[in-house]
Protein backbone atom coordinates (compact mmCIF):
# COMPACT_ATOMS: atom_id res chain seq x y z
CA UNK A 1 0.00 0.00 0.00
CA UNK A 2 3.07 2.49 -0.09
CA UNK A 3 2.45 5.19 -2.57
CA UNK A 4 5.29 5.54 -5.19
CA UNK A 5 5.76 9.21 -4.13
CA UNK A 6 6.43 7.99 -0.21
CA UNK A 7 9.17 5.26 -1.71
CA UNK A 8 11.03 8.13 -3.69
CA UNK A 9 10.86 10.69 -1.31
CA UNK A 10 12.42 7.80 1.58
CA UNK A 11 15.01 6.14 -0.39
CA UNK A 12 16.98 9.25 -0.77
CA UNK A 13 18.35 9.10 2.57
CA UNK A 14 18.60 4.67 2.41
CA UNK A 15 22.04 5.37 1.13
CA UNK A 16 23.28 7.12 4.31
CA UNK A 17 22.89 4.02 6.52
CA UNK A 18 24.41 1.84 4.22
CA UNK A 19 27.21 -0.51 5.69
CA UNK A 20 26.79 1.27 9.03
CA UNK A 21 27.72 -0.83 11.97
CA UNK A 22 25.93 -0.41 15.49
CA UNK A 23 25.05 -2.67 18.38
CA UNK A 24 21.92 -4.06 19.60
CA UNK A 25 20.48 -2.73 22.60
CA UNK A 26 16.67 -5.10 23.20
CA UNK A 27 15.19 -7.82 20.49
CA UNK A 28 11.77 -9.34 20.06
CA UNK A 29 10.30 -12.58 18.07
CA UNK A 30 7.22 -11.52 16.60
CA UNK A 31 5.06 -14.46 15.56
CA UNK A 32 1.95 -12.55 15.18
CA UNK A 33 1.96 -10.03 12.32
CA UNK A 34 0.66 -6.79 10.39
CA UNK A 35 -0.36 -7.23 6.82
CA UNK A 36 2.83 -7.69 4.75
CA UNK A 37 4.82 -9.73 7.32
CA UNK A 38 2.57 -12.64 7.53
CA UNK A 39 4.92 -14.47 5.43
CA UNK A 40 8.39 -13.65 7.63
CA UNK A 41 6.99 -14.80 10.82
CA UNK A 42 8.76 -16.32 13.25
CA UNK A 43 10.79 -12.79 12.83
CA UNK A 44 12.89 -10.83 15.22
CA UNK A 45 12.64 -7.03 15.38
CA UNK A 46 14.74 -4.93 18.00
CA UNK A 47 16.09 -1.59 18.97
CA UNK A 48 19.72 -1.14 17.93
CA UNK A 49 22.13 1.96 18.15
CA UNK A 50 23.62 3.77 15.39
CA UNK A 51 25.99 6.77 15.42
CA UNK A 52 24.14 7.12 19.08
CA UNK A 53 20.88 6.99 17.64
CA UNK A 54 18.42 4.46 19.02
CA UNK A 55 16.06 3.26 16.33
CA UNK A 56 13.88 0.15 15.68
CA UNK A 57 14.51 -2.04 12.83
CA UNK A 58 14.30 -5.96 11.69
CA UNK A 59 17.01 -8.20 12.69
CA UNK A 60 18.22 -10.68 9.38
CA UNK A 61 20.05 -13.37 8.81
CA UNK A 62 20.64 -13.99 12.33
CA UNK A 63 20.00 -17.11 14.55
CA UNK A 64 18.60 -16.47 17.96
CA UNK A 65 21.67 -17.62 20.28
CA UNK A 66 23.23 -14.62 18.85
CA UNK A 67 20.74 -12.42 19.94
CA UNK A 68 22.33 -10.54 22.96
CA UNK A 69 22.72 -7.32 24.57
CA UNK A 70 25.82 -5.26 22.90
CA UNK A 71 25.63 -7.68 19.79
CA UNK A 72 27.38 -6.06 17.24
CA UNK A 73 25.58 -5.61 14.00
CA UNK A 74 25.55 -4.00 10.31
CA UNK A 75 22.86 -1.98 8.39
CA UNK A 76 21.88 -4.13 5.48
CA UNK A 77 19.02 -2.78 2.47
CA UNK A 78 16.33 -5.50 2.53
CA UNK A 79 12.89 -5.84 0.89
CA UNK A 80 10.16 -4.63 3.27
CA UNK A 81 7.32 -6.76 3.42
CA UNK A 82 5.34 -8.65 0.81
CA UNK A 83 4.66 -6.27 -2.12
CA UNK A 84 0.91 -6.92 -4.14
CA UNK A 85 1.33 -7.86 -7.45
CA UNK A 86 0.29 -4.39 -8.68
CA UNK A 87 2.54 -2.36 -5.59
CA UNK A 88 5.53 -0.97 -5.93
CA UNK A 89 8.41 -3.14 -4.00
CA UNK A 90 9.69 -0.95 -1.14
CA UNK A 91 13.26 -1.77 0.02
CA UNK A 92 14.57 -0.24 3.12
CA UNK A 93 16.88 -1.11 5.84
CA UNK A 94 17.55 -4.36 8.19
CA UNK A 95 20.46 -5.03 10.42
CA UNK A 96 22.56 -8.32 10.55
CA UNK A 97 24.56 -9.63 13.33
CA UNK A 98 28.25 -9.51 12.33
CA UNK B 1 -11.47 21.45 39.56
CA UNK B 2 -15.00 20.12 40.12
CA UNK B 3 -17.02 18.30 37.28
CA UNK B 4 -19.84 15.77 38.13
CA UNK B 5 -20.43 12.64 36.70
CA UNK B 6 -23.88 12.58 36.46
CA UNK B 7 -24.51 9.29 34.74
CA UNK B 8 -22.60 6.06 33.58
CA UNK B 9 -23.60 3.50 30.75
CA UNK B 10 -21.34 0.35 29.44
CA UNK B 11 -22.66 -2.47 26.80
CA UNK B 12 -20.82 -5.81 27.63
CA UNK B 13 -17.96 -5.87 26.02
CA UNK B 14 -16.38 -9.27 23.42
CA UNK B 15 -16.51 -10.26 20.14
CA UNK B 16 -20.06 -8.72 19.67
CA UNK B 17 -21.11 -9.60 15.75
CA UNK B 18 -24.73 -9.08 15.99
CA UNK B 19 -24.53 -5.31 17.07
CA UNK B 20 -23.14 -2.37 14.96
CA UNK B 21 -20.99 0.37 15.68
CA UNK B 22 -24.04 2.94 16.17
CA UNK B 23 -25.84 -0.05 17.99
CA UNK B 24 -22.69 0.21 20.65
CA UNK B 25 -22.61 3.59 20.55
CA UNK B 26 -26.19 4.66 21.52
CA UNK B 27 -26.74 1.52 23.97
CA UNK B 28 -24.33 3.06 26.05
CA UNK B 29 -24.82 6.89 25.29
CA UNK B 30 -28.86 6.33 26.54
CA UNK B 31 -28.24 3.97 29.44
CA UNK B 32 -25.53 6.75 30.97
CA UNK B 33 -28.67 9.51 29.58
CA UNK B 34 -31.12 7.30 31.81
CA UNK B 35 -28.73 6.90 34.95
CA UNK B 36 -28.03 10.72 34.90
CA UNK B 37 -31.78 11.76 35.15
CA UNK B 38 -31.18 14.26 32.54
CA UNK B 39 -33.68 14.66 29.54
CA UNK B 40 -32.06 14.01 26.52
CA UNK B 41 -32.63 17.00 25.42
CA UNK B 42 -30.62 19.13 28.04
CA UNK B 43 -27.35 17.47 26.32
CA UNK B 44 -25.54 20.33 25.15
CA UNK B 45 -22.47 18.80 23.30
CA UNK B 46 -21.73 15.32 22.11
CA UNK B 47 -17.85 13.56 22.32
CA UNK B 48 -17.34 10.35 20.52
CA UNK B 49 -13.52 8.79 21.49
CA UNK B 50 -12.66 6.11 18.88
CA UNK B 51 -9.36 5.12 16.96
CA UNK B 52 -9.90 3.13 14.38
CA UNK B 53 -13.17 2.96 12.47
CA UNK B 54 -12.47 5.32 9.85
CA UNK B 55 -9.57 2.65 8.65
CA UNK B 56 -11.42 -0.50 9.13
CA UNK B 57 -14.56 0.11 8.02
CA UNK B 58 -14.55 3.68 6.06
CA UNK B 59 -16.42 5.43 7.90
CA UNK B 60 -15.78 9.18 9.27
CA UNK B 61 -17.21 11.75 10.96
CA UNK B 62 -18.03 10.14 13.71
CA UNK B 63 -19.19 13.05 16.26
CA UNK B 64 -22.47 13.83 13.87
CA UNK B 65 -23.17 10.39 12.98
CA UNK B 66 -23.52 9.30 16.69
CA UNK B 67 -24.98 12.51 17.71
CA UNK B 68 -27.91 12.26 15.47
CA UNK B 69 -28.45 9.04 15.63
CA UNK B 70 -29.58 10.11 19.48
CA UNK B 71 -31.62 12.57 17.73
CA UNK B 72 -29.69 15.57 18.64
CA UNK B 73 -28.63 18.17 16.51
CA UNK B 74 -25.93 19.76 19.50
CA UNK B 75 -22.38 20.26 19.03
CA UNK B 76 -20.24 17.10 18.17
CA UNK B 77 -16.74 16.34 18.52
CA UNK B 78 -14.46 13.28 17.64
CA UNK B 79 -11.27 12.95 19.42
CA UNK B 80 -8.70 10.20 18.53
CA UNK B 81 -5.32 9.43 20.47
CA UNK B 82 -5.23 5.56 19.62
CA UNK B 83 -5.53 3.89 23.04
CA UNK B 84 -5.53 7.17 24.75
CA UNK B 85 -8.82 8.48 23.08
CA UNK B 86 -11.57 7.28 25.37
CA UNK B 87 -9.49 9.54 28.53
CA UNK B 88 -8.19 12.46 26.21
CA UNK B 89 -12.37 12.74 25.35
CA UNK B 90 -13.24 13.15 28.98
CA UNK B 91 -10.53 15.54 29.51
CA UNK B 92 -11.82 18.15 26.58
CA UNK B 93 -15.13 17.45 27.65
CA UNK B 94 -14.17 18.62 30.93
CA UNK B 95 -12.25 21.88 29.49
CA UNK B 96 -15.24 22.74 27.69
CA UNK B 97 -17.45 22.43 31.26
CA UNK B 98 -14.85 24.18 32.96
CA UNK B 99 -14.82 27.56 30.04
CA UNK B 100 -18.68 27.32 30.57
CA UNK B 101 -19.11 26.89 27.04
CA UNK B 102 -21.49 23.87 27.55
CA UNK B 103 -22.85 22.27 30.92
CA UNK B 104 -24.30 18.97 30.04
CA UNK B 105 -21.85 16.62 27.98
CA UNK B 106 -22.15 13.32 27.11
CA UNK B 107 -18.87 11.16 26.22
CA UNK B 108 -18.93 8.43 24.71
CA UNK B 109 -16.07 5.88 23.61
CA UNK B 110 -16.68 3.01 21.29
CA UNK B 111 -14.71 0.54 18.73
CA UNK B 112 -15.82 -2.58 16.55
CA UNK B 113 -12.94 -4.08 15.93
CA UNK B 114 -14.05 -8.07 15.32
CA UNK B 115 -15.53 -7.50 12.04
CA UNK B 116 -11.84 -8.03 10.44
CA UNK B 117 -8.87 -10.37 10.56
CA UNK B 118 -5.97 -10.79 13.03
CA UNK B 119 -3.58 -9.20 10.46
CA UNK B 120 -5.94 -6.10 9.44
CA UNK B 121 -6.53 -5.16 12.72
CA UNK B 122 -2.67 -5.95 14.06
CA UNK B 123 -2.23 -3.27 11.24
CA UNK B 124 -4.90 -0.95 11.96
CA UNK B 125 -3.33 -0.65 15.46
CA UNK B 126 -0.21 -0.04 14.24
CA UNK B 127 -1.08 3.34 13.33
CA UNK B 128 -0.54 4.58 16.59
CA UNK B 129 3.31 4.12 16.17
CA UNK B 130 5.75 5.56 14.40
CA UNK B 131 6.73 5.13 9.93
CA UNK B 132 10.05 3.36 11.10
CA UNK B 133 8.44 1.22 13.79
CA UNK B 134 5.60 0.12 10.82
CA UNK B 135 8.96 -0.98 8.01
CA UNK B 136 10.32 -2.70 10.94
CA UNK B 137 7.17 -5.12 10.98
CA UNK B 138 6.76 -4.56 14.50
CA UNK B 139 3.42 -4.50 16.60
CA UNK B 140 1.85 -3.58 20.02
CA UNK B 141 2.59 -6.35 21.53
CA UNK B 142 6.02 -6.29 20.02
CA UNK B 143 6.50 -2.77 20.88
CA UNK B 144 5.68 -3.69 24.54
CA UNK B 145 7.41 -7.07 24.32
CA UNK B 146 11.10 -4.61 23.91
CA UNK B 147 9.67 -2.53 27.29
CA UNK B 148 9.37 -5.70 29.34
CA UNK B 149 12.45 -7.47 28.05
CA UNK B 150 14.38 -4.23 28.85
CA UNK B 151 12.96 -4.12 32.46
CA UNK B 152 13.59 -7.88 32.86
CA UNK B 153 17.35 -7.02 31.99
CA UNK B 154 17.29 -4.44 34.47
CA UNK B 155 15.37 -5.66 37.38
CA UNK B 156 15.29 -9.18 37.05
CA UNK B 157 11.77 -8.50 36.61
CA UNK B 158 10.09 -12.81 35.70
CA UNK B 159 7.21 -14.17 33.47
CA UNK B 160 5.40 -15.11 36.79
CA UNK B 161 5.44 -11.60 37.56
CA UNK B 162 3.60 -10.97 34.23
CA UNK B 163 1.43 -13.49 34.46
CA UNK B 164 0.21 -12.39 38.29
CA UNK B 165 -0.90 -9.67 36.59
CA UNK B 166 -3.14 -11.63 33.95
CA UNK B 167 -4.39 -13.79 36.95
CA UNK B 168 -5.36 -11.31 39.22
CA UNK B 169 -7.14 -9.46 36.69
CA UNK B 170 -9.10 -12.76 35.22
CA UNK B 171 -10.26 -12.66 38.97
CA UNK B 172 -11.56 -9.77 38.48
CA UNK B 173 -13.32 -10.11 35.86
CA UNK B 174 -14.99 -13.51 36.71
CA UNK B 175 -16.97 -11.17 38.94
CA UNK B 176 -17.51 -8.53 36.18
CA UNK B 177 -20.88 -9.61 34.10
CA UNK B 178 -19.33 -7.08 31.03
CA UNK B 179 -16.21 -8.46 30.73
CA UNK B 180 -15.34 -9.77 27.83
CA UNK B 181 -13.29 -13.25 29.68
CA UNK B 182 -15.08 -13.28 33.31
CA UNK B 183 -13.64 -16.51 34.12
CA UNK B 184 -10.66 -16.81 36.65
CA UNK B 185 -6.86 -18.64 35.16
CA UNK B 186 -4.24 -20.62 36.94
CA UNK B 187 -0.46 -18.96 36.54
CA UNK B 188 0.42 -22.18 34.60
CA UNK B 189 -2.29 -21.64 32.28
CA UNK B 190 -0.87 -18.02 31.51
CA UNK B 191 2.76 -19.58 31.43
CA UNK B 192 1.98 -22.32 29.33
CA UNK B 193 -0.35 -20.50 26.70
CA UNK B 194 1.03 -19.91 23.08
CA UNK B 195 4.05 -17.53 22.69
CA UNK B 196 2.73 -14.43 20.54
CA UNK B 197 6.30 -12.95 20.77
CA UNK B 198 8.94 -13.07 23.29
CA UNK B 199 8.51 -12.87 26.42
CA UNK B 200 4.91 -12.76 25.86
CA UNK B 201 2.08 -15.33 25.48
CA UNK B 202 -1.52 -15.21 25.11
CA UNK B 203 -1.96 -14.48 28.66
CA UNK B 204 0.05 -10.99 28.23
CA UNK B 205 -1.66 -9.62 25.80
CA UNK B 206 -5.65 -7.98 25.93
CA UNK B 207 -7.66 -8.72 23.52
CA UNK B 208 -9.27 -7.15 20.42
CA UNK B 209 -12.89 -6.19 21.75
CA UNK B 210 -16.40 -4.58 20.42
CA UNK B 211 -17.65 -2.66 23.11
CA UNK B 212 -18.68 1.11 24.00
CA UNK B 213 -18.83 3.04 27.26
CA UNK B 214 -20.57 6.39 28.03
CA UNK B 215 -20.79 9.17 30.46
CA UNK B 216 -22.90 12.06 31.58
CA UNK B 217 -20.95 15.32 32.54
CA UNK B 218 -21.87 18.39 34.11
CA UNK B 219 -20.60 21.61 35.64
CA UNK B 220 -23.92 22.33 37.54
CA UNK B 221 -22.86 20.66 40.66
CA UNK B 222 -26.79 21.38 42.37
CA UNK B 223 -27.97 18.75 39.57
CA UNK B 224 -27.68 14.70 40.58
CA UNK B 225 -28.39 12.82 43.58
CA UNK B 226 -27.08 12.05 47.15
CA UNK B 227 -24.70 9.72 45.89
CA UNK B 228 -22.59 12.06 43.86
CA UNK B 229 -18.93 11.64 42.51
CA UNK B 230 -16.57 14.16 40.64
CA UNK B 231 -14.03 14.52 38.60
CA UNK B 232 -11.61 16.63 40.78
CA UNK B 233 -8.41 16.01 38.53
CA UNK B 234 -7.51 16.05 34.63
CA UNK B 235 -4.08 16.01 33.05
CA UNK B 236 -2.10 15.18 29.94
CA UNK B 237 1.25 14.64 29.12
CA UNK B 238 2.79 13.73 25.54
CA UNK B 239 5.68 12.30 24.78
CA UNK B 240 7.74 10.80 21.69
CA UNK B 241 5.53 8.40 18.88
CA UNK B 242 8.59 6.22 18.51
CA UNK B 243 9.87 4.39 21.62
CA UNK B 244 13.30 3.72 20.28
CA UNK B 245 13.83 8.08 20.57
CA UNK B 246 12.98 7.84 24.20
CA UNK B 247 15.39 7.94 27.01
CA UNK B 248 14.70 5.06 28.71
CA UNK B 249 12.47 1.78 27.80
CA UNK B 250 12.58 1.67 31.66
CA UNK B 251 9.36 3.69 32.10
CA UNK B 252 6.36 6.23 30.68
CA UNK B 253 7.39 9.68 31.45
CA UNK B 254 4.12 10.34 30.46
CA UNK B 255 2.44 8.42 33.34
CA UNK B 256 4.62 10.02 35.79
CA UNK B 257 3.92 13.73 34.26
CA UNK B 258 0.28 13.55 33.59
CA UNK B 259 -0.04 12.11 37.45
CA UNK B 260 1.42 14.78 39.34
CA UNK B 261 -0.39 17.45 37.55
CA UNK B 262 -3.35 15.34 38.14
CA UNK B 263 -3.01 14.93 41.55
CA UNK B 264 -1.91 18.80 42.12
CA UNK B 265 -4.81 19.46 40.86
CA UNK B 266 -7.50 17.35 42.56
CA UNK B 267 -5.16 18.66 45.94
CA UNK B 268 -4.31 14.83 46.74
CA UNK B 269 -1.24 12.71 47.29
CA UNK B 270 -0.72 9.20 45.69
CA UNK B 271 -1.29 7.82 48.95
CA UNK B 272 -4.57 9.40 49.02
CA UNK B 273 -5.58 6.94 46.12
CA UNK B 274 -8.06 4.28 47.43
CA UNK B 275 -8.15 2.57 44.09
CA UNK B 276 -6.72 2.56 40.60
CA UNK B 277 -7.43 1.42 37.32
CA UNK B 278 -4.50 1.40 34.83
CA UNK B 279 -3.94 0.63 31.20
CA UNK B 280 -2.53 -3.28 31.51
CA UNK B 281 -2.84 -3.62 28.05
CA UNK B 282 0.11 -5.78 28.30
CA UNK B 283 0.93 -7.09 31.27
CA UNK B 284 4.00 -5.36 31.60
CA UNK B 285 2.44 -2.07 31.31
CA UNK B 286 0.63 -2.40 34.60
CA UNK B 287 4.20 -3.35 36.33
CA UNK B 288 5.15 0.04 34.74
CA UNK B 289 1.50 2.02 35.76
CA UNK B 290 1.97 1.11 39.53
CA UNK B 291 5.99 2.30 39.43
CA UNK B 292 5.16 5.32 37.23
CA UNK B 293 2.37 6.50 39.13
CA UNK B 294 4.43 6.18 42.45
CA UNK B 295 3.15 3.45 44.15
CA UNK B 296 6.05 1.70 44.18
CA UNK B 297 9.68 1.83 43.83
CA UNK B 298 11.56 1.47 39.96
CA UNK B 299 11.82 -2.15 39.41
CA UNK B 300 9.68 -3.30 42.21
CA UNK B 301 6.14 -3.27 40.35
CA UNK B 302 6.12 -7.17 39.71
CA UNK B 303 6.70 -7.90 43.56
CA UNK B 304 4.25 -5.25 44.82
CA UNK B 305 1.51 -7.03 42.38
CA UNK B 306 2.40 -10.47 43.69
CA UNK B 307 2.03 -9.63 46.87
CA UNK B 308 -1.86 -8.99 46.29
CA UNK B 309 -1.43 -5.59 47.27
CA UNK B 310 -3.40 -4.53 44.72
CA UNK B 311 -5.73 -7.71 44.80
CA UNK B 312 -9.66 -7.48 45.17
CA UNK B 313 -8.79 -7.00 49.63
CA UNK B 314 -5.97 -6.18 49.26
CA UNK B 315 -4.86 -2.31 50.30
CA UNK B 316 -5.12 -0.54 46.95
CA UNK B 317 -6.85 -2.80 44.60
CA UNK B 318 -6.43 -2.13 41.14
CA UNK B 319 -8.37 -2.89 37.67
CA UNK B 320 -11.19 -4.23 39.04
CA UNK B 321 -13.24 -3.93 35.98
CA UNK B 322 -10.38 -6.79 34.94
CA UNK B 323 -8.50 -4.09 33.25
CA UNK B 324 -7.79 -4.60 29.55
CA UNK B 325 -6.61 -7.79 29.81
CA UNK B 326 -9.44 -9.30 30.95
CA UNK B 327 -12.33 -7.09 30.93
CA UNK B 328 -11.77 -6.60 27.32
CA UNK B 329 -10.19 -3.48 25.67
CA UNK B 330 -12.18 -1.48 22.82
CA UNK B 331 -9.97 0.91 22.24
CA UNK B 332 -11.42 4.36 22.52
CA UNK B 333 -14.10 2.81 25.36
CA UNK B 334 -11.19 2.13 27.35
CA UNK B 335 -10.73 4.99 28.82
CA UNK B 336 -14.49 5.99 29.37
CA UNK B 337 -14.92 2.13 31.06
CA UNK B 338 -11.82 2.73 33.71
CA UNK B 339 -13.73 6.24 34.66
CA UNK B 340 -16.60 4.06 35.44
CA UNK B 341 -15.95 1.45 36.99
CA UNK B 342 -14.08 3.75 40.03
CA UNK B 343 -17.23 6.00 39.84
CA UNK B 344 -18.61 2.45 40.49
CA UNK B 345 -17.02 1.34 43.43
CA UNK B 346 -17.32 4.86 44.83
CA UNK B 347 -21.00 4.81 44.64
CA UNK B 348 -21.34 1.01 45.67
CA UNK B 349 -22.74 0.03 42.87
CA UNK B 350 -19.73 -2.71 41.86
CA UNK B 351 -21.34 -5.69 43.12
CA UNK B 352 -19.68 -8.85 43.60
CA UNK B 353 -16.45 -6.91 43.02
CA UNK B 354 -17.64 -4.26 45.37
CA UNK B 355 -14.16 -2.73 47.74
CA UNK B 356 -14.47 -1.11 50.67
CA UNK B 357 -14.47 2.07 51.73
CA UNK B 358 -13.18 3.97 48.90
CA UNK B 359 -13.42 7.80 48.38
CA UNK B 360 -10.37 8.43 46.07
CA UNK B 361 -9.62 6.59 42.56
CA UNK B 362 -6.98 7.16 39.66
CA UNK B 363 -7.58 6.10 35.81
CA UNK B 364 -4.90 5.86 34.06
CA UNK B 365 -5.13 5.82 30.34
CA UNK B 366 -2.33 5.21 27.56
CA UNK B 367 -2.39 6.06 23.91
CA UNK B 368 0.09 3.68 21.62
CA UNK B 369 3.44 3.12 23.82
CA UNK B 370 3.27 5.70 26.28
CA UNK B 371 3.14 9.00 24.06
CA UNK B 372 -0.01 10.05 25.10
CA UNK B 373 -1.01 9.73 28.99
CA UNK B 374 -4.32 10.89 30.19
CA UNK B 375 -4.59 10.70 34.53
CA UNK B 376 -8.25 11.37 35.99
CA UNK B 377 -8.63 12.13 39.60
CA UNK B 378 -12.20 11.00 40.77
CA UNK B 379 -13.67 11.28 44.25
CA UNK B 380 -16.60 11.30 46.59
Amino acid sequence: MTKPAEIWREHKKLHSYLGKQGKLLVWTKILVAPVGFEHQTPYFVGIVILDGERMPVQIVDADEKQLKPNQKVEVVIRKIGKAKSEDVIEYGIKVKPI
Amino acid sequence: MRIQILGTGITKFGELWSKSLLDLATDAALEAINDSRLSINQIDAVFVANMIYGKIANQDHLGALITSALGLKCASFRVEAACASGGLAVHLACQSLMAGTYKNVLVVGVEKMTDVGISEITSALMGAGSDMERKAGLTFPGLYALMAKAHMAKYGTTKKHLAAVSVKNHYHASMNEKAQFPFEITEEKALNSPEICSPFTLFDASPITDGAAAVILSSDLTSGSTNNVYITGSAVASDTVDLAARDSLLELRATKEASVKALKQAGVEIKDIDIAEVHDCFTIAEILAMEDLGFCKKGEGGDFIKKGITRLGGKMPVNTSGGLKACGHPVAATGLKQIIEIADQIRGRAGKRQAEGINCGLAHNVGGSGATVVVHIIQS
